[in-house]
């Protein structure tokens, strides 16, 4: 295929072209035989005629009453149009306006159109050969020579019409080829862009919200959505990076000091329980990395099931409530009697687990933590943790959310960063998402499941 | 015990033989599938510990259906460095007893193959469970110490019920999260810890000796003996 047609745009132009110009030949067409073709059927039906009303004053009256008859309409033809001649058997003229029988007509009676001279003008005439009685041949017809020239000027515009329809289908192709062309190289210039590392393009914006700029929205929300996960991967391998290194410094660090020391001494058998618990918790770490990165490729809502959300909520403050009351703080819990849920009954468990461990961890001995499940104002379920330790300062609260990321207040406290992370995965997962608001004092959690889940 | 180990990492095989060999454990060790498969039909073992992932042309699962197949119902506990759980479950259903992700402990490895031996062992019908003076119903559910009865929390009466059933084994923390809680997550916190406390408190205070035992690195045992 030429290179040109290989255009989807062109394509399509020349395809609208065509459709255009059937369109237009139908059209004319349709002109034609309601106008010129409509003139040349009266003037068959009036020869026609002519040729039966001679032919019965044949069979009525005689040679004579024929003859007579085509004299008088010869008389009475203002426009010097018409034509008839009568011969006898043998082609002999008997009568009528024409000299002589045309060679053009032949022995075959029937319709014919060929230029006759008549009244001295050589012009095209629409004949009609028929046998009489007795073997006479008459020839009636119509001098049509006005009409043929009005034929041919109709096809000739028609023509040229045609090829300024075929030049305004190009243009039209050509026009819409750019356009699409112009529409998609702006998409084109951003992808390249991006390849080349520049994720901050965006495809620009007409604000026709037309197909394009629908296309070109989306386009840039799937953009801005990738250049977050991006970016939220470079975080998390700087932040593996740096966190990851601190207790494996401090891993290599004990096991150093293990080494110079005399051997089967006690403290080396502590020194190697110690090292033992940092490795586990860098075990845990990994865990959580590779249990988030299952959550983010969706593919856990595979072993979604029905399940009891308020028994699952009963259940983790069960859990979390000899060790709330062994610091001193007050867990209380109201959840809604007979919620149910659509998900993943264990990942649920620990999103809910992990609230309520970050709920403990940083509430204060004589603090408080209450925790409530129940119908949200969308119709979706909300399960709240608020607890009345230092809380979290709104600037921060966005970050808190995201891996590694460990406030002020936690930043000496046991655990990595990505307790709120996996609950915020979970939520996702099920279609709802982790809010962090103000609970003055202190942090309210809101898991939000959605209505559908 | 008798134990089969197939597994084809020599450093991961050498620390579970060694480990379990010291603690009296009879052990033999393939090193790819198909030796695994042979030995595991050919001899009579306690309880099986294969990995998931094994060379030989036959893979830990593999060897789980073969011998299910032919009516071997010998525990087995699966190795496996795939964490996910929806493995666990696929381990599981294939006929495994038991899922330990890699790494792990050995102390967990151990307290979980001695309460899969065990169970093998006696399906105790019992409807008093008993441990000195320590009896629990199981159904009436109540328990008592030396004749004094015991006010149990419905999930204190679960973890008692669990700790009884396998007296005088160690039971890990995560053992009692998946057991009793149905857990199949690490809670940063020690939750279990006070839960135990909290148990402890109810049947060993005012008694002269304590019969629930915290093992240093490893879990906790309820037995007579210190």
């Amino acid at each position: 295929m030429p290179r040109v047609l290989r255009s989807t745009a062109m394509r399509l132009a020349l395809v609208f072209a065509s459709l255009f110009m059937v369109a237009a030949l139908l059209l004319a067409g349709l002109l034609w035989w309601s106008t010129a073709g409509y003139l040349d059927r009266e003037t068959d039906a009036v020869i026609a005629a002519d040729t039966r009303a001679i032919g019965d004053r044949l069979s009525d009256f005689g040679l004579a009453g024929a003859v007579q008859t085509m004299n008088e309409r010869i008389a009475a033809d203002a426009d010097q149009r018409a034509i008839y001649l009568l011969t006898d058997p043998r082609l002999r003229p008997l009568g009528g306006n024409v000299d002589a029988w045309p060679l053009k007509v032949g022995a075959r009676p029937g319709w014919y159109e060929i230029e006759l001279v008549h009244r001295d003008r050589l012009h095209v005439s629409r004949l009609l050969h028929v046998i009489l009685p007795g073997n006479y041949q008459l020839l009636v017809g119509r001098d049509v020579q006005d009409r043929v020239e009005i034929r041919n000027l109709f096809l000739r515009g028609l023509a040229w019409a045609g090829l300024a329809a075929v030049a305004f289908a190009l243009f039209g192709a050509w026009l819409i080829r750019r356009a699409v062309e112009r529409r998609i190289e702006g998409i084109n210039r951003t992808a390249t862009a991006i390849v080349q590392g520049d994720l901050a393009r965006r495809v620009p914006l007409r604000n026709t919200d037309d197909e394009f700029d629908q296309l070109v929205a989306t386009i840039n929300r799937m953009l801005d959505q990738m250049q977050q996960l991006i970016e939220g991967v470079r975080n998390v391998s700087n932040a593996i990076a740096h966190d990851l290194r601190t207790p494996l410094a401090e891993t290599r660090a004990r096991l150093e000091g293990l080494l110079r020391q005399p051997a089967g001494a006690e403290a080396s058998l502590d020194g190697i329980a110690g090292a033992i618990a940092d490795i586990d918790r860098l075990i845990g770490v990994f865990n959580a990395l590779l249990r988030l990165a299952e959550l983010d490729t969706g593919l856990r809502r595979a072993g979604f099931a029905r399940i009891d959300l308020t028994a699952l909520v009963e259940d983790a403050v069960e859990l979390y409530a000899p060790a709330a009351e062994a610091r001193g703080i007050a867990l209380t819990s109201a959840a809604s009697p007979g919620l149910s849920i659509t998900g993943d009954r264990h990942l649920l468990a620990q999103a809910v687990g992990n609230l309520l461990d970050n709920a403990v961890k940083y509430t204060p001995a004589g603090g408080s933590i209450h925790l409530t499940a129940g119908p949200a104002e969308d119709g979706g379920i909300a399960i709240t943790v608020a607890d009345s330790g230092p809380g979290i300062p709104e600037a921060e609260r966005g970050k808190a959310i995201q891996r590694f990321y460990r406030g002020d207040a936690s930043r000496h406290a046991e655990g990595v960063g990505l307790g709120l992370s996996l609950v915020d995965a979970v939520a996702r997962l099920h279609g709802g998402e982790l809010r962090l608001e103000a609970n003055n004092p202190g942090l309210l959690a809101v898991l939000a499941l959605p209505p559908s889940a | 015990m008798k134990i089969l180990l197939v597994e084809d990492n020599p450093q991961v095989a050498q620390f579970v033989r060694k480990g379990l060999t010291e603690a009296g454990h009879a052990v033999d060790h393939a090193d790819n599938g198909r030796d695994g498969l042979f030995l595991a039909s050919s001899e009579t073992y306690d309880v099986l510990v294969l990995d998931r992932m094994l060379p030989g042309g036959i893979d830990g699962l593999g060897i789980i259906e073969a011998l299910r197949r032919t009516g071997n119902t010998t525990p087995i506990l699966i190795l496996s460095a795939l964490a996910d759980v929806d493995e666990r479950i696929r381990g599981l259903k294939a006929g495994g007893d038991d899922y330990l992700t890699k790494p792990f402990a050995f102390g967990e490895l151990e307290a979980r193959l001695v309460a899969l031996a065990r169970r093998g062992q006696s399906a105790s019908q019992d409807t008093v469970l008993k441990a000195g003076d320590l009896s629990l119903d199981i159904l009436s559910r109540k328990a008592s110490r030396a004749g004094k009865a015991i006010a149990l929390k419905p999930r204190e009466y679960k973890l008692l019920e669990y700790l009884m059933r396998h007296a005088g084994q160690v039971v890990t923390r995560t053992m009692l999260l998946e057991n009793v809680w149905d857990y199949h997550f690490d809670p940063q916190t020690n939750v279990i810890d006070v839960h135990i406390s909290n148990l402890r408190q109810k049947i060993d205070a005012g008694f002269e000796r304590p019969l629930l035992h915290t093992v240093r690195g490893a879990g906790y045992r309820l037995s007579e003996d210190a």
